[in-house]
């Protein structure tokens, strides 16, 4: 398509959730970005479309030993078993609506393709996609901020974060128009990313060593050595992935310096994390 | 009044009589058509579906249909591939129980999508990866088939059967029925595996998601497995209603045996597989995710380990073993106990497979996802149910759908007594 | 030909087979779904070159500049600016809901005047001779005081302009609504003297010490707190939280000090004492300290020993000690006063204890603490010319101090305290406590003028409505303040044309000042707003116009200020809360909610918890140990003297027992079905308390009864 974009390359996010502070700014961001609708009542979570939904979590503990994290939760763009593109939403769609980009590792949605099964919902555990039971409406004359760069979605499809895809078709036209090869770190970044006030989303290329996110995660290339369906864990101790341990792949990495928030992060039996949990990053966990 | 439709012989009830019974119900489909309509016209958000619950009443009324319907594919093969011939007594009644399955099916999908428009993508911009599109694909070209096996009952009835064409036509087709029967028995394999190809591919949900053999997880033979052991029982429990209902004895007692036998050594068998799958599922599958098998089945008094055990020892073993015991298969009672548990656990089956899947959380954070259905959900539910209903009365009185019936009900009292 | 059964079967079939197999199907097949997928409802956004616009957002006093992207004349996106001085990129969530406000369904799109209960839609023009008839009949009456004003901050040219009618036409009756900035302007005037104020220098401090500021809750800056506070890590700077409640910034510091609601000033004299005993304080400093330094040294080693303490306030001994040890021995420690967002109700006695800290440990005017400076005035207005009513007026004492008082004195007037009264961009009837008795006020003035852009609660009570531009569609020079260490003023612009007939506030004075004539005529002789601004603005107009902002002072103050202790030497009493129930309901600021003006937008509302609004009910935290037999969103009745309201309940292991918090800025009535009638407005059920001494509406709470509803 484009000969400015020979290199492969593989787009993922860390979200440094002891700089969270659960204000909502990622997720208005995204809403207002990408022509997200809203409806009178919005208070019943499990239908309330937000591609970026900051969850909050507890310690379980009672007062005064309790203590919160907000973790922000957009589509993980999902590599699937063995990073091969099979992801838990792409590969269980009938008619090819949701797609892996090989050159992104961006999991795309085509809307107009949709047509509402609703498969994919279903396969992805982290309820990162979303229906859109209504038609979406606007109060008269507020369709006018409405972006271009982003299509409405009608009734009766599925939608979800896109990681701000059109952000990174301007910036490859841009490059294209400006002679170039590739594009710059911050010439795409997601609106998530750039409207977080507390600074606690980095986003880039896991392919590209000088970008930050790859600094961050250092992402090991090889399989894990106990579940060959992982790659790409951190080798960051303080970094994890959410499910880790189901072979999703998720290119969405959290980094905490809390023990209890790192062990949310995935399900472990009694007794397995604290086998596991000083290990370092990479082979913390099966 | 419409007596010249009516098979020679065979006795009916009064016109008036049946047509108020076909209104009745008919009102029935009536609720269940608009509450499609509204669902069409307004679209989703008719229901109590939700972003958690995506897959809900329907995909299970869905799944559960086609399990029962399993009895049409299975019974063929029987009859037309290993030639057990006794069942052709009540082959057409299964084919016709089969298609309105598989119509319902059908229709179900068309309401549940939220596009309906747009269905035939499926097919179109088909993903070779998803079992939903062997699904699709299977289903239709299986209802095809059904079709086509119906078709000859149809034309044997008394009028069509007089046009000469008609006549031959369905005399011929009997005669190639094995081809179809065949090519239907191998859709049918296809698409019950890959409908339960669907949850066991799910990786990201513990509780579906199941190791299995090449690109096929073992709930994709569980699946087949169990349609073609329940499948039977809900062709004999059909059966069964249908003689209570007209006070007449339809099939011969041997043939209903044979079938209920051969079910129950399916039954008997397939609830070994399912044990061992559970197990394997409990004890490594599932705690290799990290996970007890405590997580499932607590937080809620709906979702317990009685589901679990209602499924596989109540509604699995116990009628597995009624019906592989002569004493007991042969005891019409205990055979109907046998019959209405296998209906109901290859139902709880899907249930479990579609809906308790939905409601279990994965991530450690996240919390259970509880849904009631809308009225809009019930009605469009039952408006197969009631659809079937009407068939079945059509048939029956119209098509020569049991061929022992005129042997079974040769003595006729005077008057009628229905 | 003869049309017999069969040859019309045959017809049958055969049409079917006809269409069966000709594209007809196929095509209409086709075209439903390409229908589907261009429905004609669904709206498609029209395409265009792309802009980007720099403004500042002045939603709320953070101040915060943006970058509004455009395609064509649509603004279609806002987001925060980068390398702007106070956010360098990043916005808060209602800056970027702003175009939601352009567009909302609540918008003012014309003048209107209230008939009966409705409201009617004028002209421009009659609408400003309506209300300068009024003006010039009690200017005629000898009464000019009878004219009341609230805006909604007290610097900037558009509340220079308004102070400037004021003061023309002769009346002291001006009022801000109470914010964080007016409240460091108090606690500024009382340490050190009036005219001064307070900032806080967090992005270099290395040991915060929060008495329950929301710092990542929208507490005085939202946007350049969440940045200093993200950068504590790096920085390895500590962040201490005294509140009864694990909030978001409790739950990201790195120690949560739970407190008895109400004794945080308690506290903080218990920690002078600790620093005072143990010698960590800066005696240099001290030295300096006037009005009664030794003796309030003396009372507190008296009476805030560490058991008393400890025992008023519920915290452990070894706590306070070891916090007020790690403040005090910290390089740069700084403590924040201004529960939750710094701009609700608060008790000065409170907010002078806890800087009284900062003076204590010599953080005043270092860096990484507090910086105390001059109010810096960058506009400059023309004297004005008064005429002899303007002047007796000005002589006339003011009502009182502050916004309750007018609303005080005309409620207990049986003649008409305030004859007319203009609201400025503020909601009293919403925002501020025991909302019966402010709109009970307003039924009492004959004549009242909102300046507003939404149809709130309080433009609904008016009589005369004049639309103004919301700020993206307006000039307007907006100071920085709300705490923040540097003062920058910024240039918010017209990003959009206006798309009501709406006027600038600025405008709607001239014109006003015009039709009144006269010696206010005179006063207001500029040919439009935006030239009066470029005037005013005079030495840094070059520099707000160019860059968009103009810097008034960064870096450490210089001269160390005057320290007075004064008003706690005089052993002030603590401010006790109103009622008999046995729990305690506070308040709580959510950063998803604003708590004033204007209400949330829709997409703000959509981010919030279902732990805190669900369906039209508003949840209330509750310790599980207090919940007793009541379970998650169970239905209670909360019952205060104020008021009552059903809510629904949420245990919430980070409340502390005994207390019930609730949220502020759900429960709007106006006309937006988005934003209004969900859950209820805790200022229903609040009552104000006014603090012997300073007498601010102190009230950090209320008893209430709880019972199953
Ligand atoms: N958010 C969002 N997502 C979308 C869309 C959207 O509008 N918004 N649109 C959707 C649509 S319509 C589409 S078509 C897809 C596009 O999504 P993709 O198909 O992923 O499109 P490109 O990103 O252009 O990637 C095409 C790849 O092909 C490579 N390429 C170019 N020329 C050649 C060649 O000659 N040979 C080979 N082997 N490779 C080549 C390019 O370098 C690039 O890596 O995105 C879909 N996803
Ligand atoms: N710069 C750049 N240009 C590209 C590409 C790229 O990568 N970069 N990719 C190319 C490719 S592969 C494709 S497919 C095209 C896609 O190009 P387009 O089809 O132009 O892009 P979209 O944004 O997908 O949709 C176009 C418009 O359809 C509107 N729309 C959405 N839903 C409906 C609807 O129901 N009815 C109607 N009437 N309108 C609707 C959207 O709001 C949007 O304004 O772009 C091509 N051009
Ligand atoms: S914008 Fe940043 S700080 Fe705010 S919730 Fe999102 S990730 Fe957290
Ligand atoms: S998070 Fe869900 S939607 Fe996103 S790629 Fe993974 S499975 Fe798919
Ligand atoms: S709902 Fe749409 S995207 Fe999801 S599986 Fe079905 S067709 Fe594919
Ligand atoms: S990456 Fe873009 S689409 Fe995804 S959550 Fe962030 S803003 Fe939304
Ligand atoms: S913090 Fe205040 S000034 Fe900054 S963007 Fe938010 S509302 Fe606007
Ligand atoms: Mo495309």
């Amino acid at each position: 398509m484009n000969k400015n974009d020979k290199k492969a390359h593989k787009f993922g996010m860390v979200i440094d959730l002891d700089k969270c502070t659960g204000c909502g700014s990622c997720m208005v961001s995204c809403m207002s970005e990408n022509n997200v609708p809203f409806k009178e009542d919005e208070s019943n979570k499990k239908d309330s479309i937000t591609w970026m939904r900051v969850y909050k979590l507890t310690n379980g503990k009672s007062f005064p030993e309790t203590e919160i994290v907000y973790l922000p939760r957009p589509c993980q763009h999902c590599g699937g078993k063995g990073d091969h593109g099979h992801s838990p939403c792409v590969s269980v769609c009938p008619a090819t609506a949701t797609d892996y980009g090989y050159d992104t590792g961006i999991v795309s949605q085509i809307y107009t393709r949709c047509f509402g099964c609703r498969y994919c919902m279903g396969a992805c555990p982290y309820h990162a996609r979303y229906f859109n039971w209504w038609d979406p409406k606007w109060p008269e004359g507020m369709e006018k901020y409405l972006s271009p760069d982003v299509s409405p979605r009608m009734r009766g499809v599925v939608e979800k974060c896109s990681f701000c895809y059109h952000r990174y078709q301007a910036a490859k036209d841009k490059a294209y128009y400006d002679g170039r090869e590739d594009i710059e770190e911050n010439e795409y970044q997601t609106a998530c990313t750039t409207a977080c006030p507390a600074g606690a989303i980095v986003f880039g290329d896991l392919y590209n060593p000088a970008h930050r996110v790859h600094e961050i995660v250092k992402p090991d290339p090889h399989p894990a050595s106990i579940n060959s369906t992982v790659v790409g864990k951190s080798r960051n101790p303080n970094v994890f992935r959410l499910l880790e341990r189901l072979g999703t792949n998720p290119k969405v990495y959290y980094l905490s310096e809390r023990e209890w928030v790192r062990k949310a992060g995935d399900n472990y039996l009694a007794g397995e994390w604290d086998k596991i949990k000083n290990h370092h990053g990479s082979e913390s966990h099966g | 009044m419409d007596s010249a439709l009516i098979p020679e012989g065979a006795k009916r009830c009064a016109f008036p009589k049946f047509a108020l019974g076909i209104a009745i119900v008919g009102a029935v489909v009536l609720w269940g058509v608009y509450a499609m309509g509204l669902i069409w016209w307004k679209g989703l958000n008719q229901t109590n579906m939700n972003d958690n619950y995506g897959f809900a009443l329907w995909i299970w009324a869905d799944l559960a249909v086609i399990a029962v319907g399993g009895g049409a594919f299975f019974t063929g093969l029987l009859k037309y591939i290993f030639k057990v011939d006794e069942l052709k007594n009540i082959i057409n009644f299964a084919v016709i129980i089969g298609f309105i399955c598989y119509s319902s099916a059908l229709l179900i999908l068309a309401i549940d999508i939220g596009q309906p428009l747009r269905g035939w993508f499926i097919f179109w911009h088909a993903n070779v990866h998803s079992m939903l599109t062997e699904v699709a694909f299977c289903l239709s070209c299986y209802f095809a088939v059904l079709t086509i096996e119906f078709i000859p009952n149809i034309l044997e009835n008394r009028q069509a059967n007089k046009v000469p064409f008609f006549h031959h036509l369905a005399h011929n087709m009997h005669g190639v029925m094995a081809v179809f029967a065949a090519t239907g028995a191998f859709l049918s394999f296809f698409h019950q595996g890959s409908l339960g190809g669907v949850a066991g591919v799910m990786y990201g949900r513990p509780f579906a998601v199941r190791e299995g053999l090449l690109i096929w997880p073992w709930t994709f033979f569980l699946f087949t497995w169990s349609a073609a052991a329940f499948g039977p029982c809900f062709t004999l429990l059909v059966t069964k209603i249908t003689e209570a209902v007209t006070g007449k004895k339809l099939v011969k007692d041997n043939v209903v045996h044979l079938l209920a036998k051969i079910s129950g050594w399916m039954i008997t068998t397939y609830i070994i597989a399912k044990i061992i799958d559970t197990i394997y599922w409990a004890t490594v599958t599932v705690p290799g995710l990290g996970l007890d098998i405590d997580h499932f089945y607590s937080n809620n008094a709906f979702y317990g380990y009685w589901i679990l055990f209602t499924e596989i020892i109540i509604c699995g073993v116990i009628p597995g073993l009624l019906l592989i015991m002569k004493s007991t298969r042969e005891n019409p009672t205990l055979r109907l106990l046998a019959i209405i548990l296998g209906v109901i656990g290859v139902c709880l089956n899907r249930w479990v497979m579609v809906l308790q899947i939905m409601a279990i959380p994965v991530m450690s954070f996240d919390t259970w996802a509880l849904y009631i259905p809308s009225w809009q959900e019930v009605a469009t539910t039952v408006l197969p149910v009631a659809y079937g209903i009407i068939l079945i009365a059509v048939t029956y009185r119209y098509l020569p759908v049991f061929p022992q019936e005129k042997e079974l009900n040769a003595v006729q009292p005077v008057t009628e007594t229905e | 030909m003869k049309v017999d059964r069969r040859s019309f079967l045959g017809l049958g079939l055969g049409a079917v087979a006809g269409i069966s197999v000709s594209p007809v199907i196929l095509k209409l097949t086709d075209d439903s779904s390409i229908w589907t997928q261009n429905w004609p409802w669904t709206p498609v956004p029209v395409d265009g070159e792309v802009s980007y616009v720099s403004s500042v957002c002045s939603l709320c006093p953070g101040s915060c500049g943006i970058s509004v992207r455009k395609i064509d004349d649509r603004p279609v996106k806002v987001e925060g600016l980068d390398e702007y001085p106070i956010n360098d990129g990043g916005a808060c969530l209602h800056g970027i809901s702003i175009l939601q406000y352009l567009y909302d369904p609540a918008r003012i799109k014309t003048p209107l005047k209230k008939k009966g209960d409705k409201f009617e839609e004028i002209s421009w023009d009659d609408a400003v001779s309506m209300v300068a008839k009024k003006l010039s009949d009690i200017r005629s009456a000898k009464t000019p005081e009878k004219l009341a004003c609230i805006i909604d901050k007290d610097q900037g040219s558009v509340s220079g302009l308004f102070k400037r009618l004021m003061k023309s036409f002769g009346s002291t009756n001006l009022y801000t609504m109470p914010s964080f900035e007016s409240y460091l302007e108090l606690t500024a005037a009382a340490l050190h003297g009036k005219g001064t104020t307070i900032g806080f220098d967090l992005e270099n401090s290395d040991f915060v010490l929060s008495f329950g500021a929301g710092v990542i809750e929208g507490w005085g800056s939202p946007v350049s707190c969440f940045k200093a506070n993200a950068s504590r890590k790096e920085r390895g700077a500590k962040l201490y939280q005294i509140e009864p409640r694990l909030s978001n910034t409790a739950a990201n510091a790195d120690k949560w000090v739970p407190i008895k609601p109400g004794t945080e000033a308690d506290l903080a004299l218990g920690m002078a004492a600790v620093i005072l005993k143990k010698n960590l304080f800066d005696a240099a400093a001290a030295a300096k300290f006037k009005g009664g330094f030794n003796k309030l040294a003396a009372t507190l080693q008296n009476d805030y020993s560490l058991s008393k303490t400890s025992e008023i306030t519920g915290i452990k001994e070894t706590d306070i000690e070891e916090t007020a040890t790690l403040f005090a021995k910290a390089k740069m420690p700084v403590a924040v006063f201004g529960k939750g967002r710094g701009d609700g109700s608060q008790s000065l006695k409170e907010l002078i204890a806890v800087h009284s800290l900062n003076c204590l440990v010599g953080s005043i005017n270092r860096k990484g603490g507090a910086f105390i400076q001059p109010v810096k005035n960058y506009l400059e207005f023309p004297e004005e010319s008064m005429d002899d009513a303007a002047k007796e007026g000005i002589a006339k004492p003011k009502f009182g101090q502050y916004v309750h008082d007018l609303f005080e004195k005309v409620n207990v007037s049986s003649q008409p305290a305030v004859e007319a009264l203009f609201v400025y961009q503020s909601n009293p009837c919403y925002a501020l406590h025991d909302t019966k008795t402010i709109k009970q006020a307003f039924g009492k003035i004959p004549f009242v003028v909102s300046f507003s852009s939404f149809m709130d609660e309080t433009a609904g009570e008016a009589d005369i409505i004049l639309p103004v531009h919301t700020f993206i569609e307006r000039l307007e020079d907006i100071p920085s303040g709300a705490g923040l260490a540097k003062m920058v003023v910024g240039l918010s612009k017209p990003v959009v044309k206006p798309l009501f007939n709406t006027k600038h506030p600025g405008d709607i004075l001239l014109l006003i000042a015009k039709a009144l004539g006269g010696s206010i005529g005179k006063n207001f002789e500029w040919a439009s707003y935006d030239k009066c601004l470029e005037t005013v603005a005079g030495s840094i107009w070059k520099s707000l116009s160019k860059s968009g902002h103009a810097i008034l002072a960064k870096g450490v103050p210089e001269a160390p200020p005057e320290v007075d202790m004064t008003f706690l030497a005089g052993n002030p009493a603590s401010v006790q809360s109103n009622g008999d129930g046995d729990l305690m309901l506070i308040p709580i600021d959510n950063m998803r909610l604003p708590s004033s003006a204007p209400a949330a937008a829709p997409f703000s509302i959509k981010t919030v918890s279902d732990e805190v609004l669900k369906g039209k009910d508003t949840v209330v935290e509750i310790n599980p140990k207090t919940a007793g037999s009541l379970k998650n969103y169970d239905y209670v009745t909360l019952t205060t003297p104020v008021g009552t309201a059903k809510v629904m309940i949420n245990l919430n292991d980070g409340m502390m027992p005994g207390v019930i918090g609730m949220v502020k800025g759900l429960g709007h009535t106006f006309d937006n079905k988005y934003v209004s009638n969900k859950g209820v407005n805790i200022n229903d059920l609040i009552g104000p308390v006014i603090e012997p001494g300073s007498g601010v509406d102190a009230a950090f709470g209320i008893k209430v009864k709880i019972s199953r509803a």
